[in-house]
């Protein structure tokens, strides 16, 4: 007779707050049921209060594992990435947030760990911590992160400098690197505004890259987000002459 | 019940002034053991804050009227079936769980509408109800037939058949009790005579408390703690004879009996769980209990028994 072994979760003792705020969470039943279903929502007023529209989306098809970067200047960036994507991929997507702003009060925090399943990115503290943690998340098939390496929302609507940190994040590994151009977002829901407007919001998608073959010294780290920063504008003067 | 009827309703009234001033008593109680006897009391305050609030909150669920106080009831169970599952590691089998909300949210349903054939009095289809264990084991048991599995899968049905009986249905008559003609009587009474006996156990367990109740099972509790909150659970019924005038002395004792016996048995059976498991608490929901389970478990032995001796002489509806 086989013997009976519990395998207790691993957050048992934690409050419920307290499991909201660790990563990686525990896949729980009824907060992906809820994230499915909030996200069928979200998909379907995208299409009808922004005429959300995505170009390339065929670049998104793929079981490896991505690292999807785009511009950021709304909220609405984030939901549009999600959008875009499968909904049996969606519980394996982790747009990276700033910990210290979506992780400190509790209805802020609510909203990243349950509807958009973000993952806690340290911006000013723990910057080495929060990459080693990307990468571990990447090393099994299937995980998709989202980043804006800019490391803000742009106030102006113009592209700023891509951080290096996502230089160090894809040299010298074999992670397929998804640039994004996200267009409309700024007039449709710019910062420090409170509700969405009904502008139209377009999600352009290139192909993915790879940069296996990329050393891992400063020098190609910082050429590699500067690179991946051209991508991202190219596809915008793309975009613009269509 | 409803909340216009709540607002006239004597007996409400009382068990609002009955839970306000337990409350009260209990606070100046722990602030007399703090200021004048210097003694230690963090961890008490921070068991009553929660009190507090499981009070507060209780008290407007059930007032809101039987819609409520039942998804209220549905809401628990289904958030100590959480907690069960998590700690005995089920939850990791999302069909197991997801067949015991189903089973948990159709307890609530039949406590909610009536009888389809209208065959019975009243809201409440208790012929879905009492049929509903055999229902959901049903259920249960297809599942490992449609996954075509046999490894492990005695223990996941175990697990789940146990969750769902223990958790669902018995602790879900407290939802059904709802229905009764004198509702407010009976779900105050054994919300309120269960909780009093809990304090009462782990009060009469600190002062007196010397011989181990069952050393294996719960190391903290005592034969001194169990006597002592008998002995509340047997007295209580008279003070609040208001709450089910008709009873007689003999329903009266088995009240009692119920709730000082069966409340302190439905504690020791899900702490057996616990033992077995490998945890202390099922889950940290509230500060200073526990998990939901660890607050509801007396619940799983008295809400049934107390509904079926009420049923048993009188009609419940």
């Amino acid at each position: 007779m086989n013997k009976w072994r519990y395998r207790s979760l691993r957050d048992l003792e934690r409050t419920p707050l307290d499991r909201l705020r660790e990563f990686p969470r525990e896949p729980d039943m009824l907060v992906c049921g809820l994230r499915s279903i909030v996200a069928l929502i979200i998909r379907g007023l995208l299409r009808i209060y922004n005429r959300f529209e995505i170009v390339g989306h065929e670049n998104l098809r793929t079981n490896r594992s991505l690292v999807i970067i785009a511009n950021h200047c709304s909220h609405l960036d984030t939901l549009c990435l999600l959008a875009a994507l499968p909904l049996r991929k969606l519980h394996r997507a982790f747009p990276t947030a700033a910990s210290d702003y979506f992780f400190q009060s509790v209805a802020r925090l609510w909203i990243a760990a349950v509807i958009v399943n973000a993952l806690p990115f340290g911006r000013q503290m723990r910057i080495r911590q929060s990459l080693s943690l990307c990468q571990q998340l990447l090393a099994s098939p299937g995980t998709i992160l989202i980043i804006f390496p800019e490391g803000t929302r742009s106030i102006t609507g113009e592209l700023r400098a891509f951080k290096s940190g996502i230089g160090a994040l894809v040299a010298g590994r074999d992670v397929a690197v998804v640039p994004c151009l996200i267009d409309g977002s700024f007039r449709a829901w710019p910062k420090g505004k409170r509700l969405p407007r009904p502008r139209k919001v377009r999600l352009i998608v290139d192909a993915p890259r790879n940069y296996r073959e990329r050393g891992r010294d400063k020098k190609d780290i910082c050429a590699i987000a500067a690179e991946l920063r051209e991508a991202v504008n190219e596809l915008r003067q793309r975009d613009g002459r269509n | 019940m409803s909340p216009k009827i709540a607002l006239h309703d004597p007996v409400f009234h009382a068990y609002f002034w009955i839970v306000l001033i337990s409350l009260a008593v209990g606070g100046a109680t722990l602030g007399f053991l703090r200021v004048v006897l210097k003694k230690d009391t963090a961890l008490m305050f921070r068991t009553y804050w929660s009190w507090l609030a499981i009070a507060g909150l209780g008290l407007v669920f059930v007032f809101a009227g039987r819609i409520t106080t039942i998804a209220g009831v549905t809401l628990l169970a289904i958030y100590a079936f959480k907690e069960f599952s998590r700690a005995s590691g089920l939850y990791r089998d999302w069909w197991m769980t997801g067949a015991v909300y189903v089973g948990i949210v159709t307890v609530g349903i039949a406590s909610l509408v009536s009888n389809p054939r209208g065959e019975e009095p009243g809201n409440g289809w208790y012929g879905l109800f009492v049929a509903m264990p055999a229902l959901e084991i049903a259920l249960i048991l297809l599942i490992p037939i449609l996954r075509n599995r046999t490894r492990g899968e005695l223990q996941r049905i175990s697990l789940a058949i146990v969750g769902f009986v223990c958790i669902g249905w018995m602790f879900g008559h407290l939802g059904f009790l709802a229905n009764a003609i004198n509702a407010y009587g009976f779900v105050c009474y054994i919300i309120f005579a269960t909780a009093l006996c809990d304090v009462a156990a782990f009060t009469f367990g600190k002062i007196f408390g010397r011989h181990p109740l069952r050393s294996e099972i719960s190391p903290n509790k005592t034969w001194e703690g169990a006597l002592g909150a008998f002995g509340v659970a047997m007295i209580l019924p008279w003070l609040l004879r208001f709450s089910f005038p008709f009873f007689g002395a003999w329903q009266l004792i088995l009240t009692g009996l119920i709730v000082g016996i069966g409340g302190q048995l439905g504690d020791l059976s899900i702490s057996v769980i616990k033992r077995d498991i490998g945890t202390k608490d099922m889950a940290a929901t509230i500060p200073g209990h526990g998990g939901i389970l660890d607050r509801i478990d007396s619940l799983i032995y008295a809400a049934p028994l107390f509904m079926l001796m009420v049923e048993y002489y009188y009609p419940l509806r």
